[in-house]
């Protein structure tokens, strides 16, 4: 059990950092079955500066979180095909084994899991697994990990921290094992911060809780934060920019605030439908979008949206839209032929008003 | 604790009512005390020899109060009962061979863990490898292997074709002589490994898969701790609970192979003294030994239970709550 | 999703299933559950139970027929060759006598051949009584629950206190005396006593498994909406749960049919069997091992072989049902 030495890829994050902490290009995962290649994820492509936050947002079966692993690497190394570069702190990573990625793990890049109530060993005491990686990758005694570890439980505002760390994972609520989770992530001061829909299995009121926390963590550290999540509502307060995924692809990138003013996208138009809002009266029906996520063994020819949007027309089906940047705003990029707003939308849109008229 | 007391008091009645149905199946089928005597004896009686036997263990009452008198000797002199046709009290039967058994059953247990324990931990990891493959088929093998088939193949092989073990068996200890008793147990102890590794072998290795996916164990490579540091120190005690139950539950078996393995090589324990006694019809003795035994098998599995409390603090917590 | 963890079995597809959150697992279901229903479409018998199927079918087949199969000698009549009895061993095995002869000059194979009669006989006839006793008693402690499951549950127990073959020795003596003193068991063969014996074994661990199965059955929707229709327990008994239990009674019972025939060899070599039985010859030949090995090694081959066919078949229906308990 070294530490191991630091090697390229971890000296790179303490000193300053010219350019973009993270920067994908063409990034595929590929998993390998009898049935065929799965393409769960297939040529994506962005930036992210250190200190600022992106969300992903797609349905199950995007590749989201696929995405979010394939960065870290954290995924079987048995049928899976990568390509695409991954460059983290300058330094390429996505040809890393899990071997070497394992001094990048918990120290400069962390994730926190969708389920605290599965993601904490249920038989190791808090503070041992919170100072775990602080032994590891900072080489600490036993004595100032704890310490450090109550420090980071203080961090996370969990009370009376002495007495936490001597407990167990099942003397703990959903919430504050959550908070465990995000101390843990924290312990060694990553720059870049992985979040899996954190917030998914947590009561509403312990969500917001979450959300700021983590964004607050974020702020104060100057890390970067990836969240993905299904739920465009968690987003929209607490990340700088916003992507959207679908079939292995994303379909649409913009600033937060850029993306609820203007969304080009049909499909994240169809996300946005579906939150629940408080205005509409309770019971009253959530809006779906129809069909399932394509089969990501034969995607379809054109946009792999196009058999679920109600405004597809024949170069949907045919083509496939490049992932370009607005007219108006270059940080802003989508993925759609007859972006919302355009004239053929509206053409559409009537169309559709017209025909449910009838009916 | 009151979970403790219930299973103790759980375990207590499964002692009483085996030994009690013990006593009747030994005792019954005799219309009178005199005949029962004759046969506890196992050799024809003198009235005053008869009517002794009677009167030390009431064999006129009946088996209620026969059973009373059986435990009240045993609880309260450690009197076994007298086996007449060795001459001998019971426990001075038991007492030189008790170690032979108890020895064997140490190590099969010891060695099948040693075994059983890096095997499994390793085919987890490398799950669905050939390494995984292989093992899984040698143990599907050793868990069926007939225990005298075994026996049978590692003497072929040991004992007649390498000669590097005698072929009679001698019951000497480890205390008495280290490398003669490597000697005489060495066989009859694998042969009693094999299966009981195999077994735990398959068990730890189901429970392990099943842990190796957990979320914790991805978490914990995400925190960057090293995969032997995962499997081992966040996988194995997440995956003990069927290999601690199987100590117990494989007790019984562990036990019956003892029987045959000890008559296959001639060493002389409580199970080879078991078969003789039950062959010649020495009622009392074989009621004695199965008595202990019974016994031996429901304190450890009282033991067992208890430590599933020292692995997995949510137990502990729900049993101090009761 | 669930079929595809199953630790036990080594053709579980793994490539991707060690990504392990909900979230992957959503966006590979579709592919996942394709990729299930078009292995199962392809698999094709496996070797191991198609060995075992195919063993137990010859040995089935030479043991019903083997007075008229010619190249089966009697079991009791020693081999002579030019007039001479071929006693003390004297032929290994060769083609005078395929497996050689044993002390008395009686012809190894012949022997193994008829013998597996007995074994075969013993074995499902004492696991059709085992699974009837022990099917009906779990059954009705899973089913009741309350004061009948305690009772049944003791009962179990204190079965599985006192290990198997130490129970074994111990009933099937005790039943050579007993039987001369109660006359109605006068028809009690040593045979019987060994299946009644081997019977009471299997009751405990079936008991077990089922009583485990009927209280997780006894829950699901199609038993409650029986019993809301207002059946009667015997009908729900006989109808909604007994069918469900019928893959795991199957399951168990091939296993056991193993674990029951290595024990019949067990108490045959212990001198408390038959002395038509494999297991009588490894013991009366095992002195000799170094002179004779053919008469010990043949006689434990088949007994090996038999016991590893049914936990072969055992071992296949457990995967196919999904059947944990039996797994072992």
């Amino acid at each position: 059990m070294s530490i191991g030495s630091p090697n390229n890829i971890t000296q790179a994050a303490t000193r300053d950092i010219v350019g973009p902490l993270l920067e994908l290009t063409d990034v595929r995962t590929h998993f390998r079955t009898p049935r065929g290649l799965v393409r769960a994820v297939d040529g994506v492509s962005f930036t992210l500066d250190r200190g600022r936050s992106l969300g992903i947002v797609g349905e199950s079966g995007s590749g989201k979180t696929i995405l979010s692993r394939s960065i870290m690497g954290l995924l079987p190394t048995k049928g899976t095909e990568r390509s695409g570069s991954i460059k983290f702190a300058g330094g390429e990573i996505g040809d890393k084994s899990r071997k070497q990625m394992r001094h990048v793990w918990g120290k400069e890049m962390a994730m926190i899991f969708q389920d605290p109530m599965t993601s904490l060993n249920p038989l190791m005491k808090i503070g041992n697994q919170i100072a775990e990686p602080l032994r590891i990758h900072l080489g600490m005694s036993r004595g100032d990990a704890m310490a450090t570890a109550r420090r980071l439980l203080q961090d996370v505002r969990i009370p009376e921290p002495e007495r936490r760390l001597e407990q167990y994972p099942h003397e703990m609520s959903g919430g504050m094992r959550q908070r465990v989770m995000i101390a843990i992530a924290m312990a060694c001061g990553p720059t870049a911060l992985f979040a899996d829909e954190p917030t998914t299995a947590l009561d509403v009121t312990v969500q917001a809780q979450i959300l700021d926390l983590l964004g607050e963590q974020r702020r104060d550290r100057n890390m970067s934060l990836v969240l993905v999540t299904h739920d465009l509502g968690v987003v929209a307060g607490h990340t700088d920019e916003i992507a959207v995924m679908y079939g292995g692809k994303l379909v649409e990138k913009a600033p937060t605030k850029r993306l609820f003013a203007a969304m080009k996208m049909p499909y994240t138009e169809g996300l946005l439908a579906s939150i629940p809002k408080l205005e509409q009266p309770s019971h009253s029906r959530l809006n779906v979008i129809p069909g399932r996520p394509p089969d990501l063994v034969h995607p379809p020819k054109g946009c792999r949206f196009a058999p679920r949007c109600p405004y597809a027309s024949a170069k949907c089906i045919e083509e496939e839209p490049p992932l370009t940047p607005a007219a108006d705003d270059p940080s802003h990029s989508f993925a759609c032929w007859y972006p919302v707003g355009s004239p053929e939308y509206h053409e559409a849109r009537e169309r559709i008003a017209a025909t449910a008229g009838v009916n | 604790m009151r979970y403790f007391l219930q299973r103790f008091l759980q375990l207590l009645l499964v002692f009483v009512l085996v030994t009690f149905s013990v006593l009747v199946v030994m005792r019954m089928g005799s219309p009178d005390a005199q005949t029962l005597a004759i046969k506890l004896a196992g050799r024809p009686l003198t009235p005053a020899e008869s009517q002794s036997l009677i009167d030390t263990y009431s064999l006129d009452r009946n088996f209620f109060f026969q059973y009373l008198n059986w435990l009240k000797n045993l609880v309260f002199h450690f009197d076994l009962g007298f086996s007449p046709q060795n001459g001998l009290p019971v426990a001075e039967l038991l007492k030189p061979r008790v170690w032979t058994t108890i020895l064997l059953g140490l190590y099969a247990n010891v060695f099948g863990l040693l075994i059983a324990i890096p095997l499994a931990v390793n085919q987890a990891y490398r799950r669905d490898r050939l390494f995984d493959k292989a093992g899984n088929l040698a143990t599907f093998v050793a868990v069926g292997i007939p225990g005298i088939v075994l026996g049978v193949f590692l003497k072929l092989i040991f004992v007649v074709n390498l000669e590097w073990f005698p072929s009679i068996g001698d019951k000497i200890y480890p205390w008495d002589d280290l490398s003669l008793h490597f000697q005489n147990f060495f066989l009859p102890a694998l042969t009693l490994t094999i299966p009981v590794a195999a077994i735990y072998t398959r068990l730890l290795r189901a429970d392990m898969v099943m842990t190796l996916q957990s979320d914790f164990i991805t978490l914990a490579s995400a925190k960057g701790v090293p995969p032997g540091r995962v499997v081992w120190k966040h996988g194995l005690r997440n995956s003990l609970f069927s290999l601690v139950t199987a100590v117990g539950t494989q007790l019984g078996a562990l036990i019956g192979a003892a029987v045959l393995v000890e008559s296959l090589f001639d060493l002389d324990g409580l199970g080879s003294q078991l078969v003789v006694s039950v062959l010649s019809s020495d009622l009392f003795t074989v009621q004695s030994f199965v008595a202990i035994i019974v016994l031996i098998v429901v304190v450890v599995n009282l033991i067992v239970d208890l430590s599933y409390a020292l692995i997995d603090p949510r137990i502990r917590q729900a049993r101090a709550l009761g | 999703m669930t079929n595809m963890t199953d630790p036990t079995d080594p053709m579980a597809p793994t490539e991707f299933t060690d990504v392990v959150t909900h979230e992957a697992h959503a966006a590979l279901d579709d592919q996942i559950d394709a990729r299930l229903k078009q292995v199962r479409r392809r698999r094709i018998p496996k070797f191991g139970v198609l060995f075992g199927a195919t063993f137990l079918t010859v040995l089935l087949t030479l043991t019903i027929f083997a007075d008229f199969l010619p190249f089966i000698r009697s079991a009791d009549t020693a081999v002579r060759i030019d007039g001479k009895l071929m006693s003390n061993y004297k032929l290994g095995p060769g083609w005078d006598a395929w497996w050689g002869t044993d002390g008395n000059g009686f012809d190894v194979f012949a022997r193994c051949i008829y013998y597996a009669r007995y074994t075969l006989w013993i074995g499902l006839s004492s696991t059709a009584i085992g699974i009837f006793v022990g099917g009906a008693l779990g059954m009705v402690a899973g089913y009741f629950r309350g004061k009948t499951d305690r009772v049944i549950s003791i009962l179990v127990d204190c079965l599985l206190a006192i290990p198997a073959l130490v129970l074994a020795i111990m009933l099937v003596r005790r039943l050579d005396d007993i039987k001369l003193d109660y006359t109605w068991l006068g028809w009690m063969t040593r045979m019987w006593q060994i299946i009644l014996t081997l019977s009471i074994l299997a009751v405990a661990p079936l008991a077990r498994i089922v009583r485990a199965q009927t209280m997780a059955l006894r829950e699901r929707e199609f038993v409650l909406a029986a019993r809301s229709l207002g059946s009667s327990n015997l009908r729900i008994l006989f109808r909604e749960i007994l069918p469900n239990l019928v893959p795991t009674m199957v399951t168990v019972a091939a296993t056991g049919l193993g674990i029951l025939i290595a024990a019949e060899g067990a108490l045959a070599f212990l001198g408390l069997g038959l002395e038509t039985s494999w297991g009588f010859m490894i013991n009366a030949n095992r002195t000799r091992l170094e002179k004779a090995w053919w008469a010990t090694v043949f006689p434990c081959l088949m007994l090996f072989l038999t016991v590893l066919s049914f936990n072969l078949i055992g071992d296949r229906l457990a995967r196919r049902f999904d059947i944990r308990e039996a797994a072992v």
